[in-house]
């Protein structure tokens, strides 16, 4: 079975810090997700040099199919020395996982990786060994569906020493929080987000440290099937609906006369509300064992622009705020980031005579444009996309 | 019998960008002024396939009028509440 990776980190700098120190780089190849989490020595810009530099040449390498030895020992022989500290060093954090489900773990000198399983912390085993005279730890394991991890700068570990905490909040109650976070918040930018604003409540604000937290969660496989679009012959209509309902996972309706279609072959009647919950959107309908219906161009268009927003501020909270909005859109960009890891698109690609109107605006007639954006969204951002046209 | 009216508003995005939503607003003010509230019932609709004309399309006991958002006024006055009267007189 095919793990699915979905990953998040988010960054919290030390106090007064423009650039963070801590850096984080995920990477997907062909066979697996390789996440490296480097924190540079010190803070602010040689920080930031250090770990980028420490990140960028374990993911390169590691990508194109190096040994973990290596990649450290060109880390080791190649990172300036601190004039200060006259120490060239980055912690950083390995963690490969393949889509068989196996995991590979590599750590120097981080806080050790956080395992969760049913919202209980499970213990690793790491092996140590030498590796450029470095001690480096490593660890083998499987990963199943449900489970998360979390690799964490030391920024976490001591968040509030001094502060709110003497001693911090320490590795213990850092897992056994996120562990129970698991059980209520089911996305990794969610989790990372609320992990890093506990964090900074901690800090009261004034992070000691630079605080980096990257969680991944193996997802199950889910499915969302979209219908979009009347069929060009009108004879297909039962044929997209069939194929449409009969597809497992949840279900999607986009576009009005879709949904027509899909009521009149199903033989279901459509509720439509008047609510306006957001004014430049129409509002949503409701279908008997559909479980979202909505109007076409207009969300669909709203849905790629959140999507697009969405996209590098994964784990920033005013989006997920954007996203639980109750809109059609929002509700469809919330279903496919969160609950999805394949679309499957049943596209109708008859022309509709009202958007050839030239006194409606341009975007009216780019549906077939749209969806095109939505998948390539989608795609980069690890989910399947199966296309079928009628 | 008791008559009822539906008025059904299409909302589908040609509507939509023609102002459904400001006519719905004016339709539920209308019938709340009216204190027609038991007797028309405000609905809306996806796609009603009359997008190509102008005007946003108002289903009135299955009938179709396209009406734009100046004109809902009138519409109100001149085809609810007559029918209204009409079928209250039967």
């Amino acid at each position: 079975m095919k793990m699915h990776v979905d990953a998040a980190y988010r960054s919290l700098n030390k106090y007064g810090e423009e650039l963070c120190g801590d850096k984080v780089m995920i990477s997907r190849t062909e066979n697996s997700t390789i996440a490296v989490l480097a924190d540079g020595l010190g803070s602010g810009v040689k920080a930031n040099i250090l770990s980028t530099l420490t990140s960028s040449i374990i993911s390169t390498m590691l990508d194109e199919g190096a040994t973990v030895e290596e990649a450290v020992e060109t880390i080791v022989n190649t990172l300036p020395v601190c004039n200060v500290r006259k120490l060239a060093y980055s912690t950083f954090s390995i963690l490969q996982i393949s889509d068989n489900g196996d995991a590979y773990l590599v750590e120097f000198d981080n806080p050790p990786c956080i395992f969760i399983r049913n919202g209980e912390v499970q213990e690793l085993e790491p092996e140590f060994r030498q590796i450029a005279g470095k001690n480096i730890s490593e660890c083998r394991f499987t990963v199943r569906p449900g489970d998360v991890l979390a690799l964490v700068s030391d920024g976490i570990i001591y968040a509030g020493v001094g502060q709110a905490l003497n001693f911090g909040w320490n590795w213990d109650n850092v897992s056994s929080w996120l562990a129970k976070a698991t059980l209520k918040e089911k996305s990794a930018p969610r989790l990372a987000a609320s992990l890093s604003q506990a964090v900074s409540e901690l800090y009261l604000d004034h992070p000691g440290d630079d605080s980096t937290d990257l969680v991944i969660r193996i997802t199950p496989k889910s499915v969302v099937n979209m219908l979009s679009g009347p069929p060009v012959n009108k004879e297909d209509d039962p044929k997209i609906v069939h194929d449409y309902i009969t597809s497992p996972g949840k279900h999607i309706v986009c576009g009005g006369t879709s949904a027509n279609i899909v009521a009149r072959v199903l033989n279901r009647k459509i509720e439509t509300s008047l609510n306006y919950t957001d004014p430049s959107l129409p509002p949503v309908g409701k279908i008997t064992g559909i479980d979202l219906v909505t109007e076409g161009v207009l969300t669909l268009s709203r849905t790629v622009q959140l999507l697009k927003d969405y996209v590098g501020h994964e784990t920033d909270p005013f989006y997920f705020h954007k996203l639980d909005e109750q809109n059609g859109a929002a509700m469809i960009a919330k279903m496919l980031l969160e609950n999805c890891t394949h679309l499957r698109l049943f596209v109708g690609k008859a022309i509709n005579p009202a958007h050839q109107n030239p006194g409606l605006p341009a975007d009216l007639s780019i549906k077939m444009k749209l969806l095109d954006e939505l998948c390539g969204l989608l795609e980069k951002m690890g989910k399947t996309v199966e296309r079928l046209y009628y | 019998m008791y008559y009822k009216m539906d008025i059904t508003i299409c909302i589908g995005s040609s509507c939509h960008l023609k102002g459904s939503q400001d006519i719905i607003r004016i339709l539920e003010r209308l019938v709340s002024y009216h204190h027609l509230e038991d007797k028309v019932t405000l609905k809306g609709s996806f796609c009603m396939g009359e997008c190509t004309s102008n005007g946003v399309c108002v289903d009135v006991d299955g009938k179709h009028f396209k009406i734009t958002p100046s004109e809902a006024d009138s519409f109100f006055t001149f085809e609810v509440l007559k029918r209204l009267e009409e079928q209250e007189k039967k």
